[in-house]
């Protein structure tokens, strides 16, 4: 039953590699750039319009209070409430919600800061549209269809082919990576460990060796694979005694902490955090929304415990597609809103500083239906993290047809 | 309708006596579960790659008619859909009752009123009707060629309101001109709400020209990148295109054609003069850009690219090109002399993630209701509608070879029975295997799967391995078929 050929064969397909012809369209996309790869990029998506107004309070602000009498958070030196209750006070004029007390390790650090009054142009209002086009990079829906980070990764050749390049952690895979560089979707590190007992594990990976013996890339797929299969989130020990929160954002970090410790060649890892459409029953300084800030600060605080060693090439970004509604709606919640916030966090953030330029929210400084403007597009910040800490210089690919502005909130 | 347990027993049992006489066999199978499976024998390699090109994995039935009858009746048979009885893929689909509705009843299914639309269960639905079509449509011919077209005429299901209108798409352009006319299929995809609103031509207004969809017609539909037009003819058949749009009141989600957002006025394509006259103008430039010669070549191009080689000859090309001219874009007629003609050209190609997940399904008879595929799909990178950028997920092998750990993890799990709503019964499949020599159901295996038994030394390094672990008789049959999925040359078709 021995074929004699077909190895041969078959090593001649192993070999074959066509040739790109110049008819087809832009099926070769030849990197622009080459440079070695900069900080691992960690990126947090806040589903739903996340309410920055709450997140990072104006507590200076009369109209605040006036607009948000329910939902407002006391101000630092509220004698009224219970200091736990409290804003925390950063600058004299905002400060952080309670809840966010975990990050201030960070924000003593100088290693978080946060861009107020920061997002898109879109003034649609809709999360669907706002997210689709936040995530492509773009300021309306003409342009191009794939994300900003696919772009980032299309237009950087850094020399890493590892599969695990770019990963969506959590099942579907977000659309600020699509683009011509495949991505991984990683619900779990155990989705990667083949299943079965022991003995049957060590038969397919042999088979497997046996089978890639002399090709490059299945032999870098197998120490991969192999490095992943001793790993495991639940006997994972963090440095520092980091502890994640049990949640998916916790498990998200940790599994990010883990691929970025493993060197498996993680350049960009893409987290979801839903449930910020806090349209009824937000809560204040208790409930549905401060819970979600707590989870926040729980994840952001445990991660940036434990790669305390590793912050200087590290840069994890939080965004939402639009902020709420500074006054508070009939059913204690808020509606949708334009101006939002963003946090960076990373060693060579330009950190314990609130960055941007607060546009106030008297009546005629709020606009639209009475909302935070937007004075700092989403993609200043984001153009200036892929220049200078991504290594990425070609800011035109990934944000066609914008100019950025550079605000120095990350350091070369 | 889904048939309840005891009906499904009761109608077995009806049918049971006369079904393989009756041509009920598929509704027999359909019931009892599990699908017949007929013998095999070793394959010609280059039989094997061809057979394996015109379908999305040859199973042994599609072998043996290919040896009996040969290529071209074979070609033939699949050409001529209505004469292929595919009763059992019919079934499966009855649940999928959103594959028959028009835009306005799919938009009415996912708006839920007070919460945001539905997004989801719709692409859903039609990614996993197309899975189940490709394992088990008996027109193998023609679903490569609905998945061919909806490569060229790509739509991301989640750009604007593509997530329902992609449906009808699916059926009113791909499905129904998949093998027939070229100019009719791009007519029709030219009307279609869900391409119009992909590549913006709904918001391309009289004042406020939106080239996208213009500049992707000429480039990516028709005459190719460097097919012979200019920016000026994108520019000008944009404004052919002007008020080309989308119902958004009654009948919502049909095509409009809204002459007050049209721009008038004679336009000047390809050195054509095109008069003021409304929806004409660009129905008239698609007349000519269908059968352009430009066009011809582009169209033979991408199928020989697609059936023959990555690299396939000029010659080759020509001759396709050529027909395409001679019978003004008749796709069957093109088809033809690129199979026929290139059939001695044919080389090797990287299975694409599609390529290989079905394959692998088909070829172990594999039980599947599509959604375990469609999720491994999606950890591939190939989703099914989900290719943002126009010109579809890329058809060289170079593009696929990066990311080989999903499609470990997809055959063993696979195997093991892991896979989400999939299953696989191994003693079922090797029913005409003698179950007392290991080796023997080793050769059966990739026989099946790679057309002749795996080569040495991987052959005897394999059985080695696996027989001196101790693992039980089931365990080692689940390696031998992943490790002949994983294998380099499963990779390949």
């Amino acid at each position: 039953m021995v074929t004699p050929g077909t190895s041969e064969r078959t090593a001649a397909r192993l070999l074959r590699r066509p040739l790109e012809k110049p008819w087809m369209p832009r099926l070769a996309f030849a990197p622009p750039n080459i440079a070695p790869r900069g900080d691992t990029l960690v990126v947090i998506f806040l589903r739903g319009a996340a309410d920055g107004l709450n997140m990072v309070v104006p507590h200076g602000e009369r109209a605040y209070y006036r607009l948000r009498p329910t939902l407002g958070i006391p101000p630092p030196d509220d004698t009224k409430t219970k200091p736990e209750e409290r804003t925390i006070d950063l600058d004299g004029f905002f400060g952080f919600h309670p809840s966010f007390q975990p990050l201030l390790d960070a924000w003593h650090d100088g290693s978080l800061a946060v861009i107020h009054a920061c997002g898109g142009p879109d003034e649609s209002r809709s999360h669907f549209k706002a997210m689709e086009l936040m995530e492509r990079g773009v300021a309306d829906e003409r342009g191009p269809a794939s994300g900003w980070i696919g772009r980032h990764l299309a237009s950087l050749d850094t020399g890493n082919s590892s599969p695990l390049r770019a990963v969506a952690m959590g099942t579907r895979t977000q659309r600020s990576l699509s683009g011509s560089v495949p991505v991984s979707a990683l619900r779990s590190i155990a989705d990667f460990h083949l299943g079965g007992n022991q003995h049957l594990l060590d038969q397919m990976r042999s088979t497997l060796d046996l089978l890639y013996e002399g090709d490059d890339l299945g032999k870098d797929t197998l120490s991969i694979m192999n490095t992943m299969q001793s790993m495991d989130p639940m006997i994972y020990k963090p440095a520092h005694s980091a502890l994640y929160p049990e949640t998916e954002l916790g498990m998200a970090l940790k599994q990010t902490a883990m691929l970025i410790k493993a060197e498996v060649g993680l350049e960009v890892s893409a987290i979801d955090v839903g449930g910020w459409d806090t349209h009824f029953a937000q809560g204040s300084t208790t409930g549905q929304m401060p819970n979600l800030i707590e989870e926040l600060a729980l994840g952001l605080s445990a991660f940036y415990a434990d790669m305390h060693e590793h912050m200087d090439s590290l840069i994890v970004v939080s965004m939402s597609e639009f902020g709420r509604r500074v006054s508070e709606n009939g059913s204690l919640g808020t509606d949708h809103g334009h101006g939002s916030m963003m946090m960076l966090m990373g060693g060579n953030v330009a950190g314990g500083r609130i960055h941007g330029q607060w546009p106030g929210l008297d009546e005629g400084q709020r606009i639209g239906p009475g909302d935070l403007a937007v004075t700092t597009d989403y993609r200043d910040v984001l153009s200036e993290v892929c220049v200078k800490r991504l290594n990425n210089p070609v800011v035109s690919e990934i944000f066609p047809e914008y100019q950025p502005r550079m605000l120095n909130v990350v350091r070369k | 309708m889904p048939i309840s347990r005891r009906e499904f027993l009761k109608l077995s049992a009806l049918v049971t006596t006369s079904a393989a006489l009756s041509g009920c066999g598929a509704i027999y199978r359909r019931l009892t579960g599990s699908m017949s499976v007929t013998e095999w024998s070793p394959m010609d390699e280059h039989d094997f790659t061809v057979l394996n090109r015109l379908t999305f994995g040859a199973r042994p039935d599609e072998r043996a008619r290919f040896l009996e009858v040969g290529l071209k009746p074979w070609i033939e048979e699949q050409l001529d859909i209505q004469s292929i009885d595919d009763l059992d893929c019919s079934l499966r689909l009855a649940p999928f009752r959103s594959l028959e509705m028009e835009a306005n009843e799919l938009e009415a299914i996912s708006n839920q009123l007070f919460e945001n639309y539905d997004r989801e269960s719709l692409p859903a639905e039609l990614r996993l009707a197309s899975l189940i079509r490709q394992v088990y449509s008996r027109r193998q011919l023609y679903e490569v060629m609905v998945g061919f077209w909806n490569d060229h005429l790509n739509i991301f299901t989640e750009k604007g309101n593509c997530f329902y209108l992609k449906t009808v798409d699916d059926r009113r352009v791909v499905r129904t001109h998949a093998l027939g006319s070229f100019r009719e299929l791009i007519l029709a995809s030219a009307h279609s709400p869900a391409m119009l609103v992909y590549l913006d031509n709904h918001v391309n207004h009289k004042g406020a020209p939106n080239e996208n969809y213009a500049r992707e017609l000429m480039e990516l539909h028709t005459l190719g990148v460097n097919g012979g037009y200019s920016q000026a003819d994108v520019m000008e058949l944009a404004r052919c295109l002007t008020g080309w749009t989308v119902k958004d009141h009654f009948w919502l989600g049909d095509f409009e054609f809204n002459a007050d957002l049209h721009d008038p006025g004679v336009k000047y394509v390809l050195g054509m003069e095109i008069s003021d006259s409304g929806i004409n103008e660009a129905e008239q430039v698609i007349d000519t850009l269908s059968t352009h010669p430009s066009t011809a070549r582009f169209i033979s191009s991408k199928l020989a690219w697609r059936f023959i080689a990555d690299d396939p000859p000029e010659e080759l090309i020509q001759k396709g090109a050529r027909a395409f001219l001679d019978t003004e874009g008749d796709i069957k007629s093109v088809l033809r002399v690129i199979l026929l003609d290139g059939v001695d050209f044919v080389q090797p190609k990287y299975k694409r993630p599609s390529d290989f997940v079905i394959s692998a399904l088909r070829m172990l008879h594999a039980q599947t209701d599509g959604r375990g595929p469609d999720e491994s799909l999606r950890g591939m990178g190939q989703s099914l509608f989900g290719c943002p950028t126009p010109d579809g997920y890329p058809d060289n092998s170079a593009a696929w070879q990066g990311n080989l750990m999903p499609r470990w993890n997809f055959a063993f799990r696979l195997v093991r029975g892991e896979i989400e709503g999939t299953q696989i019964d191994m003693e079922h499949l090797l029913a005409y295997v003698p179950d007392d020599d290991l080796t023997v159901r080793f050769d059966a295996l990739a026989t099946l799967l790679l057309g002749v038994p795996i080569a040495e030394p991987f052959r005897s390094g394999l059985m080695e391995l696996i027989t001196s672990g101790g693992t039980n008789e089931e365990e080692m049959l689940q390696i031998l078929a992943a490790g002949i999925l994983v294998s380099p040359s499963f990779q390949w078709k």
